[in-house]
């Protein structure tokens, strides 16, 4: 059988590679229409059998000639010619260690996807890089999503590097890391932006002052206040909402009193988390009246005495009025308790009972309120940001305190550091523990050995 | 008890990567309602019973899917419709057995999951009872033998008439036609006992219908197919190694042992370069290319595995296999099994040719075996992306990439624009890159 190498020889030589591509050809078209209807084309096809030896078969001919040009064809092929694009910038950044990539892999393969942002904001805050090959996979799971994952996306364009704005310019998809370009010679926006621009052009001005002139930003608000759409109020406040100090107090007092129901509610939520605001000091006022520390001298427990019903004070400060007339007046009640307590600033209870937040939430309450209490100063710490709180209330639910509502502790375990996990409260067989408690140790775990693993350097592989 | 598993061996079971996320966001125990782990029955003294898992899952439906897996196969059961094998319940069963969250040893399984296990175990206790084996008398194999090649030049005649008429009537027609056209004649195949060619058959039905230039590539697949068929005929005038890679690809396997008795054991420093895993007919085959070190041979080793049971996973890409090889007869030896592995050590990244050499190299092995699609690459080059995906080497040649690796994305983004190490299987459709080397020398698979 050393046809296929002679064919393959001479097919090498240019003169005859033409001819072999027509010839290729000519048996393609005639194979269509069959040989029954045409006849086999005529070719001298090098190397190919002698007329003798032919088979009678127009067919098999073909079928003869065209194995011939097959193998001749792929032994002779010539390569194209193809021309690569500019490529990217070098990054100054390292990439990560090669156990938080595996780790990054983990998480975009499906293992605890919610934790991701976080693993982008430690990389970008320690200067570290997302590696090059796990790009594609992390772009491809941020570019779908709403507004809500805008900042995920921000954090994915800052962690890819100049890697990734190359990968951008290579597929469409991926142009939101363009958008968040990082580029420091990017002209801000000008005036124009702000008088004539779109909504989003707007915001955009507005967060760049923001973040440069908090005053100037603030008297530009307040300005354009009365003027604005609803949907503009809450972008305002949105705006504020990413570094409020207690200079924004007035304006937000008096959005508390804006026509529009979201406008009130976002601006009773900043005030809340807001330290020092006259809105915090009154639940602190209504807070103590509503739980206080009983139970004699040695103040054994805590008692619950939640409001009776939701005045137009509480209303204006954020408080929403729970449950309608189906409800039993029991969830009522811990409703409204509920929110009391999750505006009230962390530090009354620490001054009013004298005690650290740890042995706050280790005293007993009475009648079942525990759960209320833990929803309700969770979600205090994690609007204050309390890291104190949070492990203890993280603590408490760990010890077999009062899950009831978990959604509340999936969202605890996923704010509180984790490096209170160090001292071992997470160790231990996870067999018997109820899911919501199994699904905050699991997590917690993840997370605390994720954040080692960005603080390790290369070398450990 | 078995010994628990750890997350990535029970992902490596899922059948695709949907699957191995809906498997983890099912396995945060919220939405299990049972689950439990046993050794089922009495162990018999001496022998190790893995154990079984069960549980009870809510899910769409208003009663709950069960779930029961026998660790000793291991083999999966659910009461859910899906027809993925195994389903993201049995997946995340595992998972969370693997994590520890699965009570053990508690107690003896509800009904409908012991029924079945009881099942499973009186099938494996029959099973190992009797197997037929080879028949041990020579004149049986002789005859056996005999019968075996009788019936495969029949087929073999009959394959070639059923092409000539396919060249008679025109390939036009294959466009229509189902799929039916090409499994009767795969089906005939069968049982002539060529099952190599069976497989070429029931591949060529989706030619037709993959886009342009689907004519050319049916007619290069007939031609082959004829060529194999009069070299078969004629197999008393080819040279030995050729004859052997004639049978094999006709189906005649040689079986393992044979192959380990009959070769000559090449001991090398195995270089792990790339692997690539397809399914055919719910087998899981994973091909694993390696190339020795002193010796510069390239071998492929190939394992097998059916669906739901994991492949075998010694062979890690970027390390060094220090083993010997026996490869299997044939004009261009490439199919090896390993005899014994001795060490692994750490590899470094290979040197790439440049896109001539591989050509060359392929053109030189095509005249041995003018059937061979498959053929070992590494090359140093710059993935491109227009008009096709390509990649191309400093003297400016390009090559594409084949359209069944997707997209690539992961290996424009280790090349930023730059020269890379890349190592893939060429195949007349284009590269298939398998692996990449970063700029910290390591290996990536694609």
């Amino acid at each position: 059988m050393s046809e296929p190498e002679r064919a393959a020889d001479t097919v090498s030589e240019p003169e005859r590679a033409a001819d072999t591509v027509s010839t290729w050809q000519d048996l393609v078209t005639a194979s269509l229409l069959g040989t029954e209807r045409t006849a086999v084309p005529p070719s001298a096809v090098p190397g190919g059998p002698a007329q003798a030896d032919a088979p009678a078969d127009p067919a098999a001919l073909l079928l003869d000639r065209a194995a011939l040009l097959t193998v001749a064809r792929r032994g002779g092929r010539r390569p194209e010619q193809a021309r690569p694009r500019p490529p990217a910038e070098p990054d100054p950044a390292p990439a990560v260690s090669p156990a938080a990539g595996r780790r990054l892999a983990r998480m975009l393969g499906g293992e605890h996807p919610d934790v991701l942002a976080e693993w982008l904001s430690a990389a970008v805050a320690r200067g570290l890089r997302v590696p090059a090959h796990l790009l594609p996979s992390l772009l491809d799971r941020v570019r779908r999503g709403s507004q809500a994952d805008a900042e995920l996306r921000r954090l994915t364009a800052l962690a890819g590097g100049s890697r990734a704005r190359w990968l951008a310019g290579l597929n469409p998809d991926w142009k939101f890391v363009t958008a968040h370009a990082p580029a420091g010679d990017h002209a801000p926006d000008g005036d124009d932006a702000w008088r004539l621009g779109s909504a989003g052009r707007r915001r955009g001005y507005l967060s760049a002052l923001r973040a440069r002139d908090p005053g100037a930003a603030r008297e530009l608000i307040a300005g354009s206040w009365d003027a604005a759409a609803p949907d503009e109020r809450v972008m305002f406040v949105n705006v504020i909402a990413g570094g409020p100090s207690l200079a924004d107090e007035p304006l937000l007092e008096a959005a508390l009193d804006d026509s529009s129901a979201w406008v009130r509610k976002m601006a009773a939520d900043v005030l809340a988390a807001l330290p020092g605001s006259a809105l915090g000091q009154r639940m602190a006022g209504r807070a103590l009246g509503c739980l206080r520390l009983g139970g004699g001298i040695l103040s054994r427990r805590l008692v619950a005495s939640p409001p009776a019903e939701c005045g137009a004070a509480m209303r204006r400060d954020g408080i929403t009025p729970g449950p309608g007339a189906g409800g039993s007046p029991l969830a009522g009640q811990a409703h409204l308790l509920l929110e009391v307590i999750a505006r009230t600033p962390l530090d009354t209870w620490t001054g009013a009972f004298g005690r650290p937040a740890g042995q706050i939430v280790a005293v007993p309450s009475s009648a079942g309120w525990a759960p209320v209490l833990f929803t309700g100063w969770s979600r205090a710490a994690m609007a204050q940001r309390d890291q104190e709180w949070m492990v203890a209330l993280i603590g408490w639910a760990l010890a077999d305190g009062p899950p009831a509502e978990t959604e509340t502790l999936r969202r605890l375990a996923r704010r509180v550091d984790p490096a209170f996990t160090a001292s071992g409260i997470t160790a231990g067989p996870l067999a018997r523990l109820s899911p919501a408690i199994r699904d905050a140790i699991t997590v917690l775990r993840f997370r605390y050995d994720m954040l080692k693993e960005l603080d390790d350097d290369d070398s450990a592989g | 008890m078995a010994e628990r598993w750890d997350r990535a061996r029970v992902l490596a079971l899922a059948p695709d990567a949907p699957s191995q996320r809906a498997a983890q966001s099912l396995a945060s125990g919220r939405a299990w309602s049972l689950t439990g782990a046993a050794q089922p029955g009495a162990a018999r003294p001496g022998t190790a019973q893995p154990g079984a898992l069960w549980g009870e899952c809510r899910g769409s439906a208003a009663a709950p899917y069960r779930a029961v897996v026998d660790l000793s196969g291991p083999a999966y059961r659910c009461s859910c419709p899906s027809r993925k094998f195994p389903c993201k319940h049995v997946l995340a069963l595992l998972l969370l057995w693997a994590d520890g969250s699965v009570p053990a040893d508690d107690g003896e399984p509800p009904g409908w999951a012991a029924g079945w296990l009881a099942v499973r175990a009186g099938r494996a206790s029959r099973a190992q009872a009797g197997e037929p084996g080879e028949p041990k008398d020579p004149m049986t194999a002789a005859r056996r033998a005999e019968q075996r090649e009788a019936r495969v030049a029949s087929g073999l005649a009959e394959l070639d008439r059923w092409l000539c008429d396919q060249a008679r009537q025109g390939l036009a027609a294959s466009q229509q036609a189902g799929y039916g056209h090409w499994d009767d004649i795969a089906a005939r195949m069968i049982d002539a006992q060529a099952p190599g060619l069976a497989d070429r058959l029931r591949a060529l039905a989706s030619v037709p219908h993959s886009g342009a230039g689907w004519d050319g590539r049916l007619l290069e697949e007939y031609a082959l197919l004829r060529l194999l068929a009069v070299a078969y005929r004629r197999q008393a005038e080819l040279p030995e190694p050729l004859r052997q890679t004639v049978r094999s690809r006709i189906g005649f396997s040689l079986r393992r042992a044979d192959v380990l008795a009959e070769g000559q054991p090449v001991r090398d420093h195995w270089q792990v370069r790339g692997r690539r895993d397809l399914e055919q007919d719910r087998i899981r085959v994973r091909r694993t290319w390696l190339h020795g070190r002193k010796t510069g041979r390239s071998a492929l080793v190939l394992s097998f595995a059916p669906v739901g049971q994991a492949l075998d996973d010694t062979l890690t890409v970027g390390t060094d296999a220090d083993a010997d090889l026996v490869f299997y007869p044939g004009a261009v030896p490439l199919r090896a099994v390993v005899l014994a592995g001795h060490d692994v050590l750490d590899g470094s990244p290979p040197t790439g040719d440049t896109i001539a050499a591989l050509l060359a190299s392929y053109a030189a092995a095509l005249a041995g075996d003018p059937w061979l699609d498959s053929w070992p690459a590494v090359l140093d080059v710059t993935p491109a992306r227009s008009p096709v995906p390509a990649v191309s080497d400093a003297a400016g040649h390009a090559l594409p990439l084949h359209p069944g690796a997707g997209t690539c994305w992961p290996l424009f983004a280790i090349s930023g624009g730059r020269p890379v190490t890349v190592a893939g299987e060429w195949t007349p459709q284009g590269l298939w890159p398998l692996t990449a080397w970063d700029e910290g020398g390591r290996a990536v698979p694609l």
